[in-house]
């Protein structure tokens, strides 16, 4: 850390090495490492997988206590949210390697086998991007020194099953962790507002009056139930929950610029310099947005992961072209009930060369024929493709259907 | 046509709203020119509208909702004869009562059952039978009430694929134009025929649409949902 010796890392994150007293626990683990370090091997060669889960897997099977033992000597940071959790989690590590060594899961590996998987690797500072539901349990488990919390709205409802479930969750969470626990907060989401009321440290981030209006499922208090009424993206219930104070506030923007911000202010906080003071030099966010380019048969195409109501909705005011094509799975990760799409307004695709496809493509199709946009409804990616000659297109795609595209 | 969505912002979690939307642009097809008007938990319901809409819900928006609607705004409008399409949580709303919160709660009474927790959470495809209809209907279910049909209250159909109101067989409940169901989807846009139903009964003389595009969708479903 010599490069930025000019000011003290934040001293109350950075925790004392945890020597380990017990020595057969250390061999335990040191040999479950190398048993799951050579069965990720062994399963990358013979071509079965990525090798991503498996050796995180095979780790917690020989020895289930693997994530406490590896976090205890290092700096453990934590993202998780709806939205925007994997361009977070990589802009974080960006930022935090100008101080230290960084480990971090790769992304879709962010369950408990994931975060087992990347700590396997020594390190200073271990930035994990963890779903969802499995943070409470995460964060029981690696200590962290900070957590950072970014949206919750609609995702996977058959798995999630309520957003307020998942908020109370979080909010048990923020309340039993260790009080040197730090959670940096976007609170204009109520949800996010919520959990951190139990936080005994938190930082609260708010980005003004408008940002994006209402929270699209923001109608009830989630701390008491009463209706939550909101003026400009502000609202204040009578029972204290409100998003008119906050530590740090910065002006509206799009999700991924609120991302970057967010993950600005966490690394400020781990003792990363000019972090903060580099969110005014940036203006193109367009790398926090989950999208690559790819040429599909002579045809180059920008492919836009869109996974539930807010993603969408994000994603289609993105859309600038005139060819597009859409793509809806409805699988476990993608979500089995594809009913949502109805909460999203695919208006501004009305004039353009739409084609659907995807598992659930029909579903699609006739959602967007009610609200006036007609397109053509393929089985295929590749016939879809195929429509667009050797132009360019913008392609918007549910989960599965966008790693399907991306790894191929 | 007016047709009234009701508390979209408290009954809209699971996609619901698109009810409105399938109804009017069905009735746009048929030559009947129609007005969806969004009632906020804030506004009061319009006594005059032709379809009442009410959708599935977290518990406190459901009890919020169900307080909002407890004066007895839409006992008015059926008294008139609307129809009324209840899902999930608004089909709970409609009836004597439910559990949200882990507490009992009064509904209002519009049909004839009650709702008490399930053994499960029921989540799915699901299918049923609709004898009123004549065919099979497709939604997705997602709930964790368990609805009792009252002494001679009908149920809307009998379940094919899934569960619906609990262990019983039957889904959901119909009396005069009140219709109340567990199907998700929403139920109309994968059900074109039901809600040709519902247009039929609100315009007073059958409204058959013909929409190819519907139809290939509904089929969709109806065969992949086993």
């Amino acid at each position: 850390m010599d490069q930025r010796s000019d000011r003290e890392p934040h001293t109350r994150l950075v925790r004392p090495t945890v020597a380990y007293s017990k020595g057969m626990e250390n061999l335990r683990l040191a040999i479950a490492i190398a048993i799951a370090k050579s069965a990720g091997f062994l399963s990358k060669s013979l071509g079965r997988g990525s090798g991503e889960t498996l050796p995180g897997r095979v780790l917690l099977t020989l020895c289930p206590n693997a994530i406490e033992l590896l976090s205890a000597s290092r700096v453990i940071i934590l993202v998780s949210g709806t939205n925007g959790k994997t361009s977070t989690t990589k802009e974080l590590v960006t930022q935090v390697r100008t101080v230290g060594t960084v480990v971090t899961s790769g992304s879709g590996s962010n369950l408990t086998r994931g975060v087992a998987g990347a700590l396997m690797q020594d390190s200073v500072f271990a930035v994990l991007e963890v779903d969802e539901l499995h943070l409470p349990s995460v964060v029981a488990a690696t200590n962290p020194a900070l957590v950072l919390l970014l949206n919750l709205s609609r995702d996977q409802l058959h798995r999630m099953h309520e957003v307020k479930r998942v908020a109370s969750r979080w909010h048990e969470m923020c309340k039993s962790a260790d009080p040197s626990t730090l959670f940096v907060a976007d609170v204009d989401d109520p949800f996010v507002n919520y959990a951190i009321t139990g936080a005994a440290s938190a930082v609260r981030v708010s980005f003004g009056a408008a940002s994006g209006g209402r929270h699209p499922d923001g109608a009830v208090c989630p701390s008491c139930g009463r209706y939550l009424d909101w003026i400009e993206g502000k609202y204040h219930c009578e029972c204290g929950l409100s998003n008119e104070y906050a530590d740090h506030t910065y002006e509206s923007g799009s999700a991924g610029y609120r991302n970057f911000v967010l993950a600005s202010i966490a690394a400020d906080m781990v003792g990363v310099h000019n972090s903060i003071s580099n969110i005014a030099l940036r203006t193109d966010y367009r790398g926090m947005e989950r999208a690559t380019e790819k040429v599909f048969a002579g045809v180059k195409a920008r492919l836009r992961l869109t996974k539930n109501p807010a993603s969408w909705t994000e994603a289609l005011a993105g859309v600038v072209g005139d060819n597009v094509i859409l793509v809806l799975n409805a699988r476990e990760v993608d979500g089995i009930d594809t009913s949502w799409i109805w909460d999203v307004s695919y208006a501004n695709l009305a004039g353009k060369k739409v084609v659907v496809t995807g598992e659930r493509g029909a579903d699609l199709a006739y959602r967007i024929h009610v609200e006036g946009v007609e397109s053509t409804l393929v089985d295929t990616f590749d016939e879809a493709i195929a429509l667009f000659g050797l132009g360019s297109v913008e392609v918007l795609a549910a989960y599965t259907a966008f790693f399907g595209l991306v790894n191929r | 046509m007016k047709i009234i969505r009701i508390h979209n912002e408290l009954l809209g979690t699971y996609g619901d709203r698109g009810n409105a939307d399938v109804l009017a642009y069905r009735a746009g097809l048929a030559g009947i020119s129609t007005r969806v008007i969004d009632v906020s938990y804030r506004d009061a319901i319009p006594h005059d509208g032709d379809i009442y809409l009410l959708g599935g819900a977290e518990d406190a928006a459901q009890i919020l909702s169900c307080n909002a609607l407890s004066g007895g705004s839409l006992h008015g409008a059926v008294e008139k004869g609307a129809v009324v399409l209840a899902i999930c949580a608004g089909f709970q709303i409609l009836g004597k009562s439910f559990y949200a919160n882990n507490n009992e709660v009064r509904g209002l009474g519009l049909l004839n059952v009650t709702t008490v927790p399930g053994t499960q959470r029921y989540v799915g495809d699901i299918k049923i039978h609709s004898d009123l209809l004549g065919i099979d209907l497709t939604g997705f279910e997602n709930h964790g009430g368990k609805t009792l049909l009252g002494a001679g209250a009908q149920s809307f159909g009998s379940v094919v694929v899934g569960h619906g109101n609990g262990e019983s067989g039957v889904d959901g409940a119909v009396s005069g134009n009140i219709f109340g169901t567990y199907l998700h989807g929403p139920v109309l846009a994968r059900n074109p025929e039901f809600a040709d139903l519902l247009l039929s009964r609100a315009h007073g003389s059958p409204v058959k649409v013909d929409d190819p595009l519907a139809d290939h969708y509904a089929a969709l479903r109806l065969r992949l949902v086993k």
